[in-house]
């Protein structure tokens, strides 16, 4: 360790000519400074920056100037705001002192959010934040105006978690695009937002949302504390976050939940999570999350409740399949061949007569083949995905087992793992039966069906070993809670689930008011005979 | 990282000092389905095992050639030769898919059964074989014959005894498990259905055997193998199979026929039995009282009475009751008077009910059971009479 701190302190040395310092704004305040000592010490700060501008104007009989960033600033709105309002303006007005800015502000700026700033460093600040900041002469304090260019990618249908019958907005770059896409899910005023500025270099807007009065103070506390703790020098992705603010601990299993689906977001904060919108991520983190959350999808409310409940079972199926049958193959084969019905063995057998591997070896070639196959298909230019299906089809197909590399079962393996892996709404779960399942199949050539178990029961213990901000992973099934059974293996009806999930301690637990389903109306008179 | 490193180093080890012991490739077994058990002339048992050929099994491999390999070594205990037998096979046996066992006649009439111990002891084979007796010919010869159904001999028995008793009642239904508890037990004597071949065992060897509709050879289900003191000691004819397995509430599903009218004839199928026996002592003298509820429809008719009367159904159901219940007291009686040895297990259901009385005779309860009296009631209920209610002749017999 020691050692490689020695090479890197060198190296940094060498690297940064010590004539050259990163600059900071400095915490002075407006009143020590002159209008042209103020001028030179925010050209100073921004240094050699192209799109800084800083315009000298006039104002009535007072002099001003303005600084803006004219790449992050919003210069149609700002022409239209000078035009009408500094330039229209009578020509005796002047502003010489801080309360004439104040009446200036409220008159002219009242509704559009004004800020009046009197430190050199929040003036910087501002200025980064895509404002523009207004300095007359003589006056101690500097207006800051929120002309923020919010161009961004308009809001589309989700490309990660998508549904047949539901919603079809999904999360954009853009944080308050973001915000108002879950404030106009839940129109109520106990939905807060508090806002974090993480990233020491990106200063990256991070707001935790939730239902106050609804979510747990001792979660929410901790995922304050948490959030405020982040020392990083840059954000680029709540991917980001979420490795800074999940319990600390080895594991491939995804602690936070993230999601592109506003109506997700709004379903788990009204259960009593926090949800963490990033700037510049489509993607939202939820948390705390359990194990059982992976294996729902918002669809799973929007579907009548036996088909939610059928599918439920699939995807925790299809878990096990993805995880499980290239190792029990494998184990099967070499170690197990009691375990198959003798037709089955023997066509088996006869298929794998010529294949020169040891199943080991043929199950981890074509597995890793298709991790490959599947890499590329991730990011490779759209304009050649053509050509990967093809080959790919080729490779992992009909064409290797002609080839005798591999056997015809091993296809129907490999596309049944592949298959039953892209069953999960949640993409970072998949991720993480993909790892385990090449352990698996490497423990399974070396103990068979018994090392799968071993393998296994290893995972469950280390499962139930997690916390997702001290939420048992496995809850609600280890502990089982049985009143929280109702939304896990299977979805029940709407009206029938009236409590949030127990293992979130939320403040009110009851949901709404027990209730039935109505029943059809009775025929006058009907029930009067006899 | 310590703990990290330890676990590292414990899986490690696991790996490498424990792993692999038992790992067979596919490619270098061969599947076992059945074996025969005859005597050697150069050693206690003559073993023959049927090895499958599973390229040839397989339809879309399949290439024309013998679907098995069927060989014998001789030698004093089953296990060693089980282990020989690559001397004359490339791959090592494996014989967990074993579905049949074959012993000759001449093995099981002088009680040469130890091998048992060695099958129910192995940890490869299943318990749940069929066991049976190869009547007249060798054992060996049972697994020599190609046949339609799977191409191999004791794939095609398997089922065959399986379907047998499930359809008819033909075959007792003992697997290896059965016969291993009922040879020891006090009070029931085990049973062994019983093979033979049809035809000649040089031309079954051969796959122009299946190439014709009746083939050469065959191998077919014979009879019931009768035990007495671990001996096999006689056969009893396949109706008597089928009486067997109703006074022991084995029976599924049979088809009977019974005389309506002289020369004339009606069928019945039965779908649901409960068999209960109640044993008693009378002057020193077990007495049996067998008591069948059964249940079933009316399959054929050759009386043309018209079955939509509830007299007619009566009569039936009354005629199915006297005639079935002779059927099975005699099957009793047979058995009493040629082999004095009781496969029905009354001395079982005598141990049950009336333990103390069963502990003074048990020694000697084969000699008692000779002298038992046995009443069979029959409560036959016939609920329908297929899809039609009267036979298109009943209207011109009228």
């Amino acid at each position: 360790m020691n050692y490689f701190k020695k090479i890197l302190s060198i190296n940094n040395k060498k690297d940064i000519p010590s004539n050259v310092k990163p600059e900071k704004a400095r915490e002075i305040h407006l009143n020590t400074l002159t209008f042209e000592a103020l001028k030179e010490e925010i050209t100073k700060t921004f240094g050699s920056t192209a799109d800084l501008q800083s315009d000298i104007f006039r104002f009535g009989k007072s002099e001003g100037c303005i600084y803006y960033l004219e790449t992050v600033v919003n210069t149609e709105m700002l022409k239209e705001m000078l035009g009408s309002t500094l330039q229209n303006s009578d020509e005796e007005i002047s502003v010489n002192t801080v309360e004439d800015l104040h009446r200036l502000s409220k008159k002219s700026f009242g509704v559009s959010g004004y800020k009046l700033i009197d430190c050199v460093k929040d003036m910087v600040t501002s200025i980064l934040e895509g404002r523009i900041v207004i300095v007359f002469r003589g006056v101690s304090q500097a207006l800051s105006l929120s002309y923020i260019n919010s161009e961004g990618r308009s809001v589309t249908e989700p490309t990660t978690q998508t549904v047949v019958r539901g919603p079809k907005d999904s999360f954009v770059e853009d944080v308050s695009t973001n915000i108002n896409l879950v404030r106009k899910r839940i129109k109520n005023q106990n939905l807060r937002f508090e806002k974090y500025e993480i990233g020491n270099e990106t200063r990256t807007s991070v707001y935790m949302g939730y239902m106050n009065g609804i979510v747990n103070e001792k979660i929410l506390e901790e995922t304050r504390i948490r959030l405020k703790d982040i020392n990083i020098s840059a954000i680029f992705e709540s991917a980001n976050v979420e490795e800074l603010i999940v319990d600390k601990s080895l594991t491939v299993f995804p602690l936070a939940l993230n999601t592109e689906r506003p109506d997700a977001v709004a379903t788990y904060m009204l259960e009593g999570k926090i949800a963490i919108i990033i700037d510049g991520s489509p993607f939202v983190l939820v948390v705390p999350a359990v194990l059982t959350d992976f294996f729902t999808s918002p669809e799973d409310n929007y579907q009548n409740y036996f088909m939610s409940s059928f599918v439920r079972l699939i995807r925790y199926i299809s878990f096990m399949i993805g995880l499980i049958m290239p190792s029990a193959y494998v184990g099967v084969l070499t170690f197990h061949p009691e375990l198959l019905p003798t037709t089955l063995l023997l066509s088996v057998i006869a298929q794998r007569e010529d294949v020169p591997f040891p199943a080991v070896v043929e199950v981890l070639l074509m597995e890793i083949t298709f991790e490959i196959l599947r890499e590329a298909g991730v990011r490779m230019p759209r304009a050649v995905g053509q050509t990967v299906s093809i080959v790919g089809a080729l490779v992992i197909g009909q064409a290797a087992a002609e080839a005798g590399i591999i056997s015809n079962i091993m296809v129907i393996i490999v596309a049944i793992t592949a298959i039953a892996n892209f069953v999960f709404p949640n993409y970072a779960f998949a991720n993480a039966s993909r790892l385990i399942r090449f352990v698996l199949i490497i423990v399974a050539s070396i103990l068979g069906l018994y090392g799968v178990l071993l393998v296994l029961v290893f995972m469950v213990a280390h499962l139930s070993s997690l916390r997702s901000f001290g939420v048992p992973y496995l809850a609600p099934v280890a502990p089982f809670i049985i009143e929280d059974q109702k939304d896990v293996f299977i979805r029940a009806p709407i009206w029938s689930m009236n409590k949030r999930p127990s293992y979130l301690s939320p403040n009110i637990s009851q949901k709404q008011k027990a209730q039935g389903s109505p029943s059809p109306p009775k025929v006058e008179g009907e029930g009067k005979k006899k | 990282m310590k703990k990290i490193g330890v676990i590292l180093s414990i899986l490690f080890c696991l790996c490498f000092l424990t792993g692999c012991w038992d790992r067979k490739e596919l490619s270098d077994i061969k599947i076992v389905s059945g074996m025969a058990i005859d005597k050697g002339e150069n050693g206690k048992y003559k073993v023959t095992v049927e090895a499958l050929n599973a390229v040839e099994l397989n339809t879309q491999t399949a290439g024309g050639n013998a679907p098995t390999l069927v060989e014998s070594i001789e030698g004093d205990t089953v296990s060693e030769i089980s282990h020989l037998f690559n001397e004359y096979m490339a791959q090592i046996l494996v014989f967990s898919h074993m579905k049949v066992l074959v012993i000759s006649e001449e093995v099981a009439s002088r009680g040469m059964l130890d091998f048992i111990d060695y099958l129910e002891r192995n940890i490869e084979m299943r318990d749940d074989f069929n066991i049976i007796i190869a009547k007249g010919d060798k054992a060996e010869d049972i697994l020599k014959v190609t046949t339609h159904f799977r191409k191999a001999s004791s794939l095609k028995i398997s089922p065959q005894l399986d379907h047998f008793l499930e359809d008819w009642g033909g075959d007792p239904g003992v697997e290896i498990n059965d016969f291993i508890s009922e040879l020891p037990m006090e009070g029931k004597e085990p049973v062994l259905a019983t093979v033979k071949l049809k035809g000649d065992v040089e031309a079954g060897k051969s796959m122009d055997n299946i190439s014709k509709v009746t083939p050469d050879t065959l191998v077919e289900i014979d009879s019931l193998g009768v035990f007495k003191d671990k001996k096999l000691i006689g056969f009893l004819p396949l109706v008597d199979a089928r009486n067997y397995l109703w006074i022991q509430n084995k029976l599924k599903r049979t088809s009977m026929s019974l005389e309506c009218k002289k020369g004339n004839y009606s069928a019945v199928r039965l779908t649901t039995s409960q068999t209960n026996i109640a044993a008693k002592w009378k002057k020193g003298k077990p007495v049996f009282h067998i008591k069948i509820n059964a249940e079933g429809y009316i399959e054929g008719t050759q009386c043309y009475r018209n079955v939509q009367n509830v007299g007619t159904i009566k009569k039936y159901e009354k005629l199915i009751d006297k005639t079935f219940s002779k059927e099975i007291e005699d099957t009793v009686k047979k058995v009493q008077r040629e082999y004095g040895s009781d496969i029905f297990g009354f001395g079982e259901v005598m141990r049950r009910q009336h333990y103390d009385t069963f502990t003074k005779v048990k020694d000697h309860w084969n000699e008692v059971f000779t002298e038992a009296e046995v009443k069979v009631d029959i409560n036959f209920v016939v609920r329908r009479s297929g899809i039609r209610s009267k036979s298109f002749f009943t209207e011109t017999e009228q």
